[in-house]
């Protein structure tokens, strides 16, 4: 019928958008398959492509594109004394991470990436929700180890010449032990080049890429100095054993008005792209782990409506389509190396 | 007070690495012509959701730890003025051009600094003269620039504070790209403006001074000028003359043949804008 009245897919679904989808999601004759409007099957996904290293002032980076999204990150890192953090205590072993806050995930959209985000105002509501989480899913994932970001030193053994009055230093300079002298704080600046739909998934798989491709340097405090100096030669990766991958999908329920629709259909829209997100009001993203052929679910988040049932979240199509997912991206992640 | 609506990181100051050993690889001399300028990768249609986009790859020096120079530019319009903005019977042209925090040795923040600004005005004068604004009335352009990757890879540069002159192959690239993007755009031009720099450089302490087209500052002992133009080919028209430093006043180094230099570099550059735009059409109508 569109190819008849001379109008493209595209055209249709700018038109008209909503009744279109639900068109396409309900074909009218039996022989037709449902598609979107984008003319992707409801569970398919673009397929992503990653690439490694193409900045040179970053320690890290990665480029991920799945569709016409396309994001950057790149990750550097910079030393911090633990003398200038405020509340640091050397018996802290466990939550270095979050307490001292060296990790610094940000997004920025307004590079011009859809219309909607142009330069010149503060970050957009979205902007910032997207920083916050990718930063606490990078704290409750685990994916880092503090040993990567501690830079020790060794308190020169020599007796010190002893300062009268002064005892207490004199004591602490003659400790031959090993203390953390600072710490190494990762920026990680994620930059949207072009943007059409399921920020977050492509965010966070750049992020995860381009950890994977961080290499610090050798870094050791000079006391004369009191500064750390770093050496060009072997930088030392970072430990990321997991690859943790976002997956979203979207609800939409063919009714325009209500959350949902009186007969209670609804379709899940995998990796949606900007019409169909803003078509939808109901969200669901799933942070899944499949290393090894087990799966581990680090986080499921689900916004607005209620169309999504707990039944369906742990069925077993819904979780092979994210197991299916994290294969795409870790193959796009790791197989570009090999 | 701290930006409440980024992740800041920790309360303490925090340094970049501080390296104590050399470089790995020595500064590479310039090894092209003196009238020759890097090789340029120019592609259309990165951002499909805006009007016009384009992406601009200038290749590294010589070597392998050089850098190039990687920038994005989203065209975004002719759209219609928001209803408080007073009546312009021209197109009111705005541009924004921003370092990302990861494109230069230094990290850079988020908020745009006086360099940017500076940057943003010269683009705009640039595009202005080549744009045929009368035929939008009432109507605004946004042309960003994102420079993923700038110039000055080495510490080098900056202990030599040879990083001021890198800001006019910025410029360069900035014109270059956000050209690229408004033919994508599809806004009217009276031509593809397109940017070219050319420098008076000395390559040994007190020696012989030479002009080059397309300089990288490292691969020189010294700058004394350079220049930036936007250029226009086809009407043989400059939009916009950036010129910095210090000329001999006499001889053949002169004012006008770098400002000439400048102009043939843009216009090697020309030929690439036409090459990738014809390229695209060809695609299109295949």
């Amino acid at each position: 019928m569109a190819a008849e009245a001379g109008l493209s897919r595209s055209t249709f679904a700018k038109l008209s958008p909503h009744p279109y989808l639900l068109a396409n999601l309900e074909p009218s004759s039996d022989s037709a398959a449902p598609t979107r409007s984008n003319g992707r099957a409801p569970f398919e996904v673009r397929k992503p492509t990653v690439n490694l290293s193409s900045l040179s002032h970053a320690h890290g980076s990665a480029l991920v594109r799945t569709g016409d999204t396309t994001v950057i990150c790149g990750i550097r890192g910079e030393t911090i004394l633990t003398e200038h953090i405020p509340n640091y205590r050397a018996s802290n072993t466990q939550t270095e991470l979050s307490d001292y806050d060296l990790l610094v995930p940000n997004i920025e959209l307004a590079t011009g990436s859809a219309p909607q985000f142009l330069p010149g105002g503060p970050p957009t509501t979205l902007a910032q929700t997207l920083s916050t989480r990718i930063y606490s899913l990078l704290h409750s994932s685990k994916l880092l180890r503090a040993e990567d970001l501690r830079i020790w030193h060794k308190r020169s053994a020599e007796p010190a010449i002893p300062i009268p009055g002064d005892e207490e230093e004199v004591m602490e300079e003659q400790d031959g032990e090993p203390y953390v002298a600072a710490y190494w704080v990762l920026y990680i600046d994620i930059f949207f080049i072009s943007f059409d739909g399921n920020p977050f998934d492509a965010a966070w798989a750049a992020t995860v890429a381009a950890l994977r491709d961080t290499k610090l340097p050798h870094a050791r405090y000079d006391p004369d100095r009191e500064m750390i100096l770093c050496s060009r030669k072997d930088p030392r990766p970072l430990t990321v054993g997991s690859i943790p991958i976002a997956c979203t999908a979207v609800i939409f329920t063919g009714n325009e008005t209500k959350d949902q629709a009186p007969d209670g259909k609804f379709w899940l829209l995998a990796d949606p792209d900007t019409l169909e997100e803003s078509l939808c009001n109901e969200t669901v993203t799933i942070v899944v782990d499949c290393a090894g052929g087990s799966r581990r679910i680090l986080s499921i988040s689900k916004h607005g409506g209620t169309a999504m049932t707990a039944k369906l979240l742990g069925s077993k199509d819904f979780l092979d389509w994210a197991s299916k997912r994290w294969e795409d991206f870790a193959l796009a992640i790791t197989g570009t190396r090999l | 007070m701290a930006d409440r609506r980024r992740i800041n990181g920790p309360g303490g100051s925090t340094l970049p690495p501080v390296y104590d050993d050399t470089e790995l690889d020595a500064v590479s001399l310039r090894q092209r012509a003196p009238d020759a300028i890097r090789p340029l990768y120019l592609k259309t249609g990165v951002t499909p959701s805006a009007s016009g986009s384009a992406y601009l790859e200038i290749e590294p020096r010589e070597g392998k730890h050089g850098s190039g120079m990687k920038l994005a530019c989203t065209v975004h319009g002719p759209r219609s003025l928001p209803r408080s903005a007073p009546f312009s019977p021209y197109m009111v042209l705005s541009t924004h051009v921003k370092f990302a925090p990861f494109a230069t040795k230094q990290r850079r923040g988020y908020l745009r600094d006086s360099s940017e600004k500076d940057l943003g005005t010269l683009l705009e004068t640039a595009l202005r003269g080549a744009m045929i604004a009368d035929r939008w009335p009432k109507s605004g352009v946004d042309v960003v620039v994102t420079i993923i990757e700038g110039e000055s890879t080495r510490q080098d540069a900056v202990e030599r504070r040879v990083e001021e002159w890198d800001a006019m192959n910025v410029l360069g690239g900035c014109i270059t790209v956000a050209s690229a993007a408004i033919a994508d755009a599809g806004i009217d031009c009276v031509d593809t403006v397109s940017g070219g720099v050319a420098a008076l450089v000395a390559d040994k302490d007190g020696g012989e001074l030479s002009m080059v087209l397309d300089p990288v500052a490292l691969e020189h002992e010294s700058v004394l000028a350079a220049c930036c133009v936007a250029y226009l080919p086809n009407r043989d028209e400059v939009t916009n003359l950036w010129f910095r430093g210090q000329l001999p006043s006499t001889g053949t180094h002169n004012y006008q043949t770098l400002v000439s230099k400048a102009v043939q570099a843009s216009k090697g550059v020309h030929g690439l804008i036409s090459a990738s735009l014809s390229e695209v059409i060809e695609n299109s109508q295949a």
